[in-house]
């Protein structure tokens, strides 16, 4: 675990309920007491309605792949060993979209609208990733 | 209530600074190279100058300041833009407004960045692009997200997704625009470029290679913008700022429709119904064009083709010297050099100035488009140039 070398920026104090969730294996979104829009990423005021009354929801978890990149130049060290590695853009069932990285699944494998699922990867011992994986029903 | 601008205000001076590798000048020493040398060509003196917006490096605090005091300014109004690679031709814009508005009457606009200089000047500073100290920023890093690539990358997959656009359609804006800079002697990328090399070029971020993004280079370009009465006293034909307009779809890169159909399109309707004219009536475009795909976005959402269409339109030869819209003639940033769209706000006056060779001139250039595209990927803005008032 202390070996980890990739970048695990802090958390904000409007991301961090979400960062708690994650090492819970809870994916949660915030979504609008008054309108019922779902968005990401975390922020105070509701983007449709400007509400502020708003409740950290624990969403499906389920979605399909929007697009993808699959990167061939390592920009940090970090990732140097897993090119070529996909950034992924997966779009939730409940709505917002959401940069991430699919596993069990090579690059070459992906393709936009592809069912995926949310997993949880135990990156560190105060940090939790989520990752999505290929959906078995899908 | 709202007033049509349009003709009432012109470029009437371009400048730039040497291009390529400029280690012997900084951000601030380029610009002002390229500020003067636009004074210059308007045949105005620094006297006359009473507005100044600029563009630099965004470590610069209060960048206008730093231009300013390089050039002995004083005006009555300046500023520097936070729109990326959108500010250039929105700060043309803006001087029309602020002109419009009786702040200020002649207008310096500017951008300069020792780019290349950053990453290579020093020791130093080759060492600091080995060990890639950066920002990291949430909901990204974590999953190797750096960069600007991935953003054009993953458009780009859902474009080919949904509508088939092809690599070898994206290689032909690279192609076409590397057979404009080997007319331009001042472009980086002189060496010819064939579709078979694009192909079989290194992946950055697949779908996209290393000849779908702009080249990083040292440099400045600069333009003077004033009232077209006075400009009819100047040295040089007037550009005329027949059109502008804005498209921001501040709501993000990633959310709903927008890397499919962006914010150019708000820009270019707004653009192209102040200047009161359409598409057809385009002469040569300059698009923003800091990865392949933007172009073939913009190129849609200008209304040169259909949504969708963009792979066909440009693969057809489009963007070359004899298509239908000769794009970025003098290389654009994928060949003559990444300034952050000023240089195409310049190559769109020049080409309505009619001034460049044979070989460069688009034949009877009557408007360009400029077009503008930055700021976390979502601003845009349009600009459209006129060799008559109207």
């Amino acid at each position: 675990m202390s070996d980890y070398n990739k970048p695990l920026p802090p958390p904000s104090v409007e991301s961090e309920p979400f960062w708690d969730g994650c090492k819970r294996h809870e994916l949660l979104v915030p979504r609008c007491d008054r309108c019922a829009h779902h968005w990401f990423p975390p922020a105070a005021t509701c983007p449709e309605c400007w509400s502020t009354d708003w409740t950290w929801a624990r969403v499906s978890g389920k979605g399909k792949i929007y697009s993808f990149g699959v990167y061939h130049r390592a920009y940090h060290k970090g990732f140097a060993e897993e090119l070529p590695y996909a950034l992924v853009v997966v779009e939730l069932d409940e709505g917002p979209r959401l940069t991430t990285n699919v596993v069990g699944c090579k690059p070459e494998e992906l393709s936009c609208d592809m069912p995926v699922e949310v997993v949880f990867d135990d990156v560190t011992e105060d940090r939790t990733l989520y990752k999505f994986t290929p959906a078995n029903d899908g | 209530m709202s007033t049509n601008l349009s003709g009432k205000y012109a470029i009437v001076g371009v400048g730039q600074s040497p291009l390529g590798k400029v280690p012997e000048l900084g951000p601030i020493g380029l610009f002002a190279v390229a500020a003067k040398n636009a004074i210059e060509d308007a045949g105005l003196k620094k006297e006359d100058v009473d507005g100044l917006i600029t563009r630099g490096p965004d470590d610069v605090y209060c960048h206008h300041q730093k231009v300013g005091e390089a050039l002995g300014l004083n005006v009555t109004f300046s500023t520097s833009t936070a729109n990326g690679g959108a500010s250039q031709t929105m700060a043309v814009a803006m001087a029309c407004m602020a002109i419009e508005a009786g702040v200020c009457n002649t207008v310096v606009v500017g951008y300069g960045r020792d780019t290349w200089s950053r990453t290579h000047r020093t020791a130093e500073a080759k060492q600091a692009v080995a060990s890639r100290p950066r920002t990291y920023s949430e909901f990204g890093s974590e999953f190797g997200q750096f960069g600007a690539p991935v953003n054009y990358a993953v458009a780009a997959r859902r474009h080919m997704e949904r509508f088939g656009t092809t690599k070898a359609q994206l290689g032909a804006i690279a192609v076409a625009f590397r057979n404009h800079a080997r007319k331009n002697p001042h472009a980086f990328m002189q060496k010819p470029l064939t579709l078979e090399e694009y192909l079989s070029a290194r992946l950055i971020v697949d779908p996209l290679c290393l000849y779908d993004c702009s080249v990083f280079i040292d440099g400045a370009g600069a333009v003077v913008v004033t009232t077209a009465e006075r400009a009819r006293d100047l040295r040089q034909p007037p550009a005329y700022v027949r059109g502008f307009g804005f498209g921001n779809r501040l709501s993000g890169w990633y959310a709903d429709d927008n890397m499919i159909t962006t914010g150019a399109k708000e820009a270019g309707e707004a653009a192209y119904k102040m200047a009161g004219i359409g598409p057809r009536d385009v002469d040569t475009a300059q698009i923003y064009d800091c990865f392949t795909h933007m172009v073939l976005l913009q190129l849609e959402d200008y209304g040169f083709c259909a949504k969708g269409e963009g792979g066909p339109f440009v693969a057809s030869g489009a963007l070359e010297a004899d298509g239908v819209l000769p794009t970025n003639t003098s290389g654009g940033q994928l060949s003559e050099g990444h300034i952050e769209g000023m240089l195409q706000v310049l190559e769109g006056a020049r080409q309505v100035r009619r001034e460049h060779t044979a070989d460069r001139q688009v034949k009877d250039c009557n408007i360009a488009l400029v077009t503008g595209h930055g700021g976390n990927t979502v601003c845009q803005s349009a600009l459209i140039l006129g060799r008559e008032a109207g």
